[in-house]
C-alpha cells in the first residue's frame, strides 16, 4: 500500500501542476492543452475508430520487421560469434552500417518501396537488426568453453553444438538484444511514420501537429509510451519464463 | 590387454612471444579396467596430458590410441569430467545426464530411462527434474559422472573433479567413486594434485614433475580397499609421494602446499 502511493505520487504531482498551468492559462492552450482537451481528444480518437487504425499499423509494421531482424540477426551472430573467418568477413561492413541511424535510411526506403509497410518494416529492421546482432555475437563470444568441451567429449557434433550449446548458452545475451532490438525498432517506426507515411501512430502525430490539434499529439505520444510499456513487460515475462537459469550459471 | 597406450607424447604451446614445454616424452600405459591417479606440482602440465587423450588439445609428438584406436578428437569411448561445474544450467538434472544419448539420437523415452538408471547409481533419482543450480556441489560433481557414464564409455577421465569441495563431500565422493567403479569396471584416469587423494583411489599412483612435466615414479599401490587413510603402509607411500614432490616443488620454488 505504502509503495502503491508512493509510485502515484510523482505522476499525480505532474497532473496537477499541468492542470494548475493550464486551466489557469499560465501557459496557452495552443502550446500545452489542459488535461481535459487530452480526454476529449482521447474518445474522439477512440470513437471515430482512428486510435485503433493508427495503433495497429504500428504494431503490424514493428511484428514484421521485429521478426525478420531477428530471423536473420540471429543465425549472422551466431556465425560470427562462432566462426573467426566469418567475423572477418563481415565484421567491416557491420562496423561502417552500424552507427548510420535508422531513419537515414528513409530516402533509400522510399526509393526501393514507395510510402507504405515494406519501406516502413524496412526501417524497423534496421533500427532492431543491429542491437539484436551484436548481443548474440556477445553471447556466442561469451559461452563457457566448458560447455562447449563438454558437448564434445559427450560425442556432440559442431552442428549438434551449436545448436543445443552455444544458442542455449547465449539465448540471456540474446533476449537483451531482443529487447533492445525492438525498443529501437519501435523508435525508428515512429521516426519514419512521422516522415514517410500515411498511417501509424507516428503519422498521427504529425497530423496533428499541422493541424495544432495539441490534445491529438499528447494521445498519439502517450499511447506510444503504453505500447512501450506492455512490450517490456511482454519481454519481461517472457525472460523469466525461458532463462530462469539467467546469472545462476552452476 | 592395454586400454590406452600413451606413447612418447609432447606438447609445445607456441604463441607470438615464447615456446612452452608443456609435457616431455611421456610414455605410459594404462591397463583396462585400471584406476590410475596422475599426480603432480600445479602447472606440471597433467590436465594438459588428459586433455589430449579426451582428444580436446592435440599433442606435438607421439600417439595415444585406446584400445588400438589412434586418439584423433573427443569421442564416445572417453567421457571427462571437469574441475569445473559443467552442468548445462538451461537443462533439468535428467537432461544432462541424457545429453551424449540425446546427441547419439536416442529416443526420449529410452534415453530418459537409462539416465534415471545411472542417477540412481549416485542417489540422486529423486532431483531428476531440478535445475543444477538448485543442487550442491558435491551433487553437481555426481550428476557430472553419470553424465559421463551414460555414454557408457570405455575411459573415464576425471580433472581434479573434487577439488572444489569440502573434505568432507570429497572423501565420501571418493568412495561412491570407487563403488562405481567396481560396478561398471571402467578405466579411469583420474588427476588430482592431493597425493591422499590418489593413495585413496588408485591401482597405481603417476608422479609427474615440473613443467615440463615428465614422468618421475610410477607407485603400485597394494592396500586393500576400502583404504585406511591413516593405515601404516598408506601413509609410507603417501610420504614418499609427498617427499618427491616437495623436491620438485622446491627446485621450481612453487608456493602450493600439498597434504
Amino acid at each position: 500500500m505504502r509503495k502503491i502511493i508512493i509510485s502515484l505520487a510523482v505522476p499525480i504531482t505532474i497532473i496537477t501542476l499541468w492542470s494548475f498551468l493550464t486551466f489557469l492559462n499560465f501557459i496557452p492552450s495552443f502550446i500545452l492543452p489542459t488535461p481535459y482537451v487530452v480526454i476529449i481528444s482521447f474518445f474522439e480518437l477512440l470513437v471515430n475508430g482512428e486510435l485503433f487504425i493508427h495503433m495497429f499499423s504500428t504494431i503490424i509494421r514493428i511484428t514484421i520487421g521485429f521478426l525478420i531482424a531477428s530471423a536473420i540477426a540471429i543465425p549472422i551472430g551466431i556465425g560470427i560469434g562462432w566462426s573467426k573467418e566469418i567475423e572477418a568477413l563481415l565484421n567491416s561492413v557491420i562496423q561502417i552500417l552500424r552507427p548510420i541511424p535508422p531513419i537515414a535510411w528513409i530516402p533509400f526506403a522510399l526509393l526501393w518501396f514507395g510510402i507504405g509497410l515494406e519501406s516502413e518494416v524496412f526501417i524497423i529492421f534496421i533500427g532492431a537488426f543491429f542491437p539484436i546482432l551484436l548481443n548474440t555475437i556477445d553471447g556466442v563470444k561469451g559461452v563457457e568453453k566448458v560447455f562447449i568441451e563438454t558437448a564434445y567429449t559427450l560425442g556432440a557434433d559442431e552442428r549438434q553444438i551449436l545448436s543445443n550449446v552455444v544458442l542455449q548458452a547465449s539465448l540471456p545475451s540474446i533476449f537483451t538484444g531482443l529487447k533492445i532490438g525492438i525498443g529501437v525498432g519501435f523508435m525508428s517506426t515512429i521516426a519514419a511514420e512521422m516522415i514517410a507515411a500515411k498511417s501509424g501512430l507516428g503519422y498521427l502525430i504529425m497530423k496533428a501537429m499541422r493541424l495544432i490539434d495539441t490534445g491529438d499529439v499528447i494521445v498519439g505520444m502517450l499511447t506510444i509510451g503504453v505500447i512501450g510499456f506492455v512490450i517490456n513487460y511482454l519481454f519481461k515475462k517472457a525472460e523469466d519464463r525461458y532463462i530462469l537459469w539467467r546469472g545462476k550459471y552452476a | 590387454m592395454s586400454n590406452i597406450i600413451i606413447k612418447n607424447v609432447s606438447k609445445r604451446f607456441v604463441s607470438k612471444e615464447k615456446t612452452i614445454k608443456a609435457l616431455d616424452t611421456i610414455n605410459l600405459d594404462v591397463e583396462e579396467g585400471e584406476f590410475l591417479c596422475i599426480v603432480g606440482p600445479s602447472g606440471c602440465g597433467k590436465t594438459t596430458l588428459l586433455r589430449i587423450i579426451a582428444g580436446l588439445d592435440e599433442l606435438t609428438t607421439g600417439e595415444i590410441s585406446i584400445d588400438g584406436r589412434v586418439v584423433e578428437g573427443p569421442g564416445y569411448d572417453r567421457g571427462l569430467v571437469f574441475q569445473q561445474y559443467s552442468l548445462f544450467p538451461w537443462r533439468s538434472v535428467i537432461e544432462n545426464v541424457a545429453f551424449g544419448l540425446e546427441m547419439k539420437g536416442l529416443s526420449e523415452d529410452k534415453r530418459y530411462e537409462i539416465a534415471e538408471e545411472y542417477l540412481k547409481l549416485v542417489g540422486l533419482e529423486g532431483f531428476k527434474d531440478c535445475s543444477p543450480y538448485e543442487l550442491s556441489g558435491g551433487m553437481k560433481q555426481r550428476v557430472a559422472i553419470v553424465r559421463a557414464l551414460a555414454n557408457d564409455p570405455e575411459v573415464l577421465l576425471m580433472d581434479e573433479p573434487f577439488a572444489a569441495l569440502d573434505i568432507q563431500t570429497r572423501n565420501l565422493l571418493q568412495k561412491e567413486l570407487l563403488k562405481i567403479w567396481k560396478d561398471t569396471r571402467k578405466t579411469i584416469v583420474f588427476i588430482t594434485h592431493n597425493v591422499d587423494e590418489a593413495v585413496f583411489l588408485g591401482d597405481r599412483v603417476v608422479v609427474m614433475s615440473a613443467r615440463p612435466g615428465k614422468i618421475i615414479k610410477v607407485f603400485e599401490i597394494n592396500i586393500e580397499r576400502m583404504r585406511n587413510r591413516v593405515g601404516k603402509d598408506f601413509l609410507k607411500i603417501r610420504g614418499k609421494i609427498l617427499d618427491i614432490l616437495e623436491k620438485e616443488i622446491d627446485i621450481h620454488i612453487s608456493p602450493r602446499t600439498y597434504h
